[in-house]
Parts: structure tokens; C-alpha cells; sequence
């Protein structure tokens, strides 16, 4: 899964290259986060305000993330989980207690994106931004879509269209269709899910994040793709656009999380404090163009990201979307599914 | 100190260090994985240290539980990594084969240079180099414009995310592998030999058979072998080029780990990929020994 530009497998490489030699004087803060799910502008104004040095590594999932801090990569002080992986890394007791839920400003937070079981006093770690996961189009090509059902008539029709990389994304979809819940642990639901994805893939060139280029270049009529998306509509507003399905979707958060074995617990502290400050989280949405839940910084972001409603959906559309939770041991039924799919054509 | 404990101690120092690194990194991770591969997945990833002969048995045959069920599917996957790298290994062998003859007659400046040209695409990244193949092969990529723009075709051509284009992609990447050991063999090829063949009257033809292909067949199968693996395994090629419908048994092996959670499973696939490997070795030792008759 990602978040919002390019993913690159050098993210793999340079992560386990620099990991060992990440320093560990102070000074220093090393992040562990999704590719391109930053703005840049927001690490600077930290070191500059701090003086602290920030360094970065990239991953491509919460599963590929989790890998590493177990295979044992240590040096990084904060990760970016999504909520269920906030989950898992508690139990596993990846994570350090830094109690930013009772920090001064922690009330900018709205109540209802401290989404994780385990931590429902925000002790370990702070709700860090939100979306959701959608189709992107080429006008031209996909004409008026709606949701998931115009989206797949478009590969029926002879289009072409990508399908995320995911498993958990992709069977979603087909659970979505057949009326059942994201986090099915059913075999006979997952099952028929991943038929319902079968029978569509007229049309699916490929399972992929590097689909945006291809939907504004038109080799590729639609695309299944995260609501970052809207950066690249700014951009090419007549070309391309990006909807929330009407059937429903799926919906992504992140947060920050400091590691157990953080070389610079303080400063990771010293950051999280730092991104409660609604002008600090404001400027990250300008750029990446997704939800926070800081409430003061939503008076903030520009106006047309405000009011965009497939960044802040009205709460009708809020509630038909869903969001992912572990599965625990049942994850092995969509990783069987998953490899179904993936040799069906 | 005696003759034989002289001789016994200088090969413990020539021979030793190569074997300790020999142990530590390959055997032991080698030992992991064969440990793993009959454990059960960690809830989290990792393993449960309980034995479990099931991952072999989804690959093979006797595994019907609700996590673990055979399915023929990962052998087919398996007999298309195997297809898929020897079709590799073949089309990297008939460019490299009279690449590397050509190179091996040219003035040694000029031939230095080749052989610097012909390793130089490892001094860029391999994902910057598969995305520039990303970008000919799309509908709209130079590739098709060029057809299209000189009136060979109407229509943009598919050759992005097919068959086609994985097994381009992986001769791109492994043509230096393939070329090296070739253009070793066949720059020590006597050319009085060839001309003592044609001498004796045989065709052309036969000369190439009876005596470059004997002589150079070292070359062919190291480089076959050296190509062979790395394509078999690999899983950034089909990732990138195949649109990850192309899934290769490295792919495969990359969702159990990165995606889930499955390390055991992981382990038990890449033991096939091992095993598949170590027949190959087995051949082609014999072979060598066969050639030295």
C-alpha cells in the first residue's frame, strides 16, 4: 500500500543499508514513514525550530515496515503505521509509551480518529492523518464514472484499468460489491469476494501503485488509487479525476508512533508535540492534500482542499466507508485468494 | 614441525577464512530457512516454534486445513518461473554468443571499451532502468509512437505488463551476467583451429559445431547457470514490468514475507527454488566432468 507518489523498492535497500549506521547522538531523529507521506517543508521548519537533524527512510507497507523493526532494524525513531498495524506493533511491544495524549494541545485532536483498541488514551501514540481509497480517471476515457460497478464496465468495454497491489485493498473491493464487511474473516465471503474480482478483470492491466502517471498519460482509463490523487487533479484539473465509489470504499489513517528501541526517544517526543500544532498539520495537508485530525488546523488548509468532498467527505459518505482492522491467523485466506487473482489471467 | 602439519596449517590459513565466511553466510541462513520452513507462521510474522509439515504439503499435495490448503497453483506458478528463465537464459545467450565473438575480435582499445559498455548499466539503479523500460513499452511509450509514427501499425501494441515484456526486461538486466563468462571462453578460443578445420575441409557450419562449441561450451553453460538463478528468483522484473500478474515464484515468495505474514511458507517455497537450483548445479558438475573425458 501507498500513500500518495511513486513507491520505489530502492526504499527496501536504502532502509536496510542505513539502518545500522543511523546515529543515535542527539541531535538527531531518524523517521521510518510511507513514501512521500511527508511534506518536506514540515521537517524543516522542525529542524529549524529545534535544531535537531532529520533523517528518512521509506517503506511500501505496514507489513513490509513490520518485517524490518522485527528482523531487527534499529535506528528509527518514529513509524507511521495505519491504525490495525498500531495494533499489532502494541501487542508485540514495539512501541515506547510517551503519554502525548495528555501533551498540552493533544485537545486539537479530535476524539474520534483515536481509532486503535489498544491505545484508547492516546499513551503511545498520536492520530496522524486520514483518507481514503477510490478510483482516479482519465476524463477523456472514463467519461462520468461513479463507483466501482462504471469502473469495471470500463474494462468490459475494452478500457483499461489497474487494479492497487494489495490484497487486503483489492479483496475489499469484492467484499464491498457483495455487501459484506472489509474485515470478513468468513472463507466462503472472502471467497466470493475474490470471484467477484476474478470476473472483472477484463481489462486490468496490471496490480500497481505507479498508476497516476498512466491515467494522466491515457495509456490507462482508470485506476484504483488513494485519495492523494487530488495532488496530481490540482494539477491536471481538465485531464483526470478522483471520486469515492458510490458503493463505498475503503478508508485509511495513519499515525505517529516512537519505537521501543528509539535511539532518540525525546526528540520523537519533541516531534510529536511539534505536529499538534494546528499551523504545523495544516501545512503537511496543503501538500499532501489528505484529512488531519487536528480540528483548529482544518480552518487553516486552503479552501479548495476544504471543501474538496473526496478529501472531507460529507458524513453520509463517511459512513459507507470502511476501515481495515487485523485479522489476525485469517489473514492467510486472503493471502490465498490474493495469489488466486494474481494467476487468474 | 613436521611436513604434513606445515602443509596441514598452510591450507587452514588459505582455506579457512573462505570457509568460515562460507558457513556463516551461506549455510546459516541456509539453515534458517530449512528450520523455518517446518515451523507455523508467528501471528505477526515470525515463526511459532511448533512443527508443521504443511507448507510442503500446500505446495504438494496432502494440506487441507482453513489456512493451509494444497492448491496446484504454486507449482504452476513454479513451472512458469522455470519457463520464463530459460527463455531468459536462451534469448540473453543468442545476443550475448556473437556480441561477445565480435567484442573478442576487435583492438583491444576499442574491445576494453565494449566490455566497459556492457557493465555499464550496473552503475545505475536497476529500478531506474526497469521504469525507463516502463516508459518505451507503454501504449503511449516511445516504442509504439516510433511504430506508429512510421506506419508500421495502426494501433498501440501491448507490450507492456505481458510475458513479453518480463522476458525483455530480464535479459536486459542479466545480458552482463551471460556476456562475461561467455566472452572469457571465447576470447581464448585458438582461431587456428578454426583454420585448421576449415583446412581439413569441413563447412562452416560443421566448424562451429565440432570445434567453437566444444571449445566455448564452459562459457555457454556458466553463463546459462549464472543467468538461470538470479531469473528464476527474481521479483522486481515481473513486479515491475509484468504489472504483478506475470507472478513469478519470487514474487510468491516476497508476499509471504512482506505481505503475509507467512514466513514459513516463505521459507518452504524458497526451498523448492533451492532445490530446483541444486539439480541444476548437480547437472552441470556432471556435465563439466563429462567435458573433461
Amino acid at each position: 500500500m501507498k500513500r500518495t507518489m511513486t513507491r520505489t523498492r530502492l526504499s527496501l535497500t536504502t532502509a536496510l543499508i542505513a539502518a545500522p549506521f543511523a546515529a543515535s547522538a542527539e541531535g538527531q531523529l531518524s523517521l521510518y514513514n510511507w513514501g512521500d507521506y511527508i511534506n518536506p517543508a514540515v521537517l524543516e521548519a522542525f529542524t529549524e525550530e529545534t535544531g535537531i537533524e532529520v533523517t528518512m527512510d521509506t517503506y511500501g507497507s505496514n507489513e513490509e515496515m513490520l518485517a524490518k523493526i522485527q528482523a531487527g532494524a534499529t535506528g528509527y525513531d518514529i513509524v507511521f503505521p495505519s491504525v490495525h498495524m498500531h495494533d499489532i506493533m502494541f501487542q508485540l511491544g514495539l512501541l515506547a509509551k510517551t503519554d502525548i495524549g495528555s501533551a498540552e494541545g493533544f485537545d486539537n485532536i479530535d476524539p474520534q480518529f483515536i481509532r486503535a483498541k489498544t491505545d484508547p488514551e492516546a499513551e503511545y501514540c498520536l492520530p496522524y492523518a486520514w483518507g481514503n481509497v477510490g478510483i482516479v480517471y482519465n476524463k477523456d476515457l472514463a467519461g462520468d464514472i461513479k463507483g466501482w460497478e462504471d469502473f469495471f464496465a470500463l474494462g468490459e468495454a475494452g478500457q483499461k484499468i489497474t487494479l492497487l497491489d494489495d490484497l487486503r485493498e483489492t479483496i475489499g473491493i469484492g467484499l464491498i460489491m457483495n455487501g459484506n464487511s472489509v474485515n470478513s474473516t468468513d472463507p466462503a465471503e472472502v471467497e466470493a469476494a475474490a470471484d467477484y474480482v476474478i470476473s472483472h478483470l477484463d481489462g486490468v492491466t496490471a496490480f500497481t501503485y505507479d498508476s497516476v502517471p498512466q491515467v494522466i498519460s491515457g495509456d490507462v482509463a482508470a485506476a484504483h488509487w488513494y485519495v492523494g490523487a487530488n495532488l496530481f487533479v490540482s494539477e491536471n484539473p481538465d485531464t483526470i479525476g478522483y471520486i469515492i465509489p458510490e458503493e463505498g470504499a475503503t478508508i485509511y489513517q495513519e499515525d505517529i508512533c516512537v519505537l521501543e528501541s528509539a535511539p532518540n526517544k525525546e526528540n520523537a517526543i519533541k516531534f510529536m508535540k511539534f505536529y499538534l500544532k494546528p499551523e504545523i498539520a495544516a501545512l503537511n495537508v496543503e501538500q499532501q492534500m489528505n484529512g488531519t485530525p487536528n480540528v483548529p488546523a482544518q480552518a487553516m488548509i486552503p479552501e479548495a482542499i476544504a471543501t474538496n468532498l473526496t478529501i472531507y467527505p460529507e458524513q453520509e459518505v463517511m459512513d459507507k466507508l470502511q476501515i481495515f482492522e487485523d485479522l489476525g491467523r485469517d489473514l492467510q485466506l486472503y493471502n490465498s485468494e490474493w495469489t488466486r487473482i494474481k494467476t487468474a489471467q | 614441525m613436521s611436513l604434513a602439519r606445515r602443509k596441514f596449517l598452510q591450507l587452514l590459513g588459505l582455506l579457512g577464512g573462505p570457509t568460515l565466511f562460507l558457513l556463516v553466510f551461506f549455510f546459516g541462513p541456509l539453515l534458517i530457512m530449512v528450520v523455518y520452513s517446518f515451523l507455523t507462521p508467528g501471528l505477526y510474522g515470525g515463526v511459532d516454534w511448533i512443527f508443521s509439515h504443511l507448507n510442503y504439503g500446500r505446495i504438494l499435495g496432502w494440506a487441507d486445513t482453513r489456512y493451509e490448503k494444497f492448491d496446484p497453483v504454486f507449482l504452476s506458478i513454479f513451472g512458469r518461473s522455470l519457463r520464463l528463465a530459460a527463455l531468459t537464459v536462451i534469448t540473453s545467450l543468442l545476443i550475448s554468443y556473437p556480441a561477445a565473438f565480435w567484442i573478442s575480435r576487435m583492438t583491444p582499445g576499442r574491445r576494453d571499451f565494449a566490455i566497459f559498455l556492457v557493465t555499464l548499466p550496473f552503475f545505475v539503479s536497476l529500478i531506474v532502468r526497469l521504469f525507463a523500460w516502463v516508459l518505451i513499452l507503454r501504449p503511449t511509450g516511445f516504442l509504439n509512437q516510433g511504430l506508429m509514427g512510421v506506419g508500421l501499425t495502426a494501433q498501440p501494441i501491448e507490450f507492456l505488463y505481458t510475458d513479453f515484456a518480463v522476458i525483455l526486461g530480464m535479459t536486459y538486466v542479466f545480458i552482463p551476467f551471460m556476456f562475461l563468462p561467455l566472452y572469457g571462453s571465447i576470447e581464448k578460443l585458438d582461431i587456428a583451429q578454426i583454420e585448421a578445420s576449415a583446412d581439413l575441409g569441413a563447412t562452416r557450419f560443421q566448424t562451429f559445431r565440432k570445434v567453437v562449441l566444444p571449445a566455448t561450451m564452459p562459457g555457454i553453460i556458466g553463463g546459462a547457470i549464472i543467468t538461470f538463478i538470479p531469473a528464476l528468483g527474481n521479483f522486481i522484473v515481473p513486479s515491475v514490468l509484468g504489472g504483478a500478474k506475470v507472478l513469478m515464484i519470487g514474487n510468491l515468495i516476497e508476499q509471504q514475507f512482506l505481505s503475509a505474514r507467512n514466513w514459513p511458507f516463505g521459507s518452504a517455497l524458497a526451498m523448492l527454488v533451492m532445490t530446483a537450483v541444486l539439480v541444476l548445479l548437480v547437472v552441470q558438475l556432471r556435465l563439466a566432468r563429462h567435458g573433461e573425458h
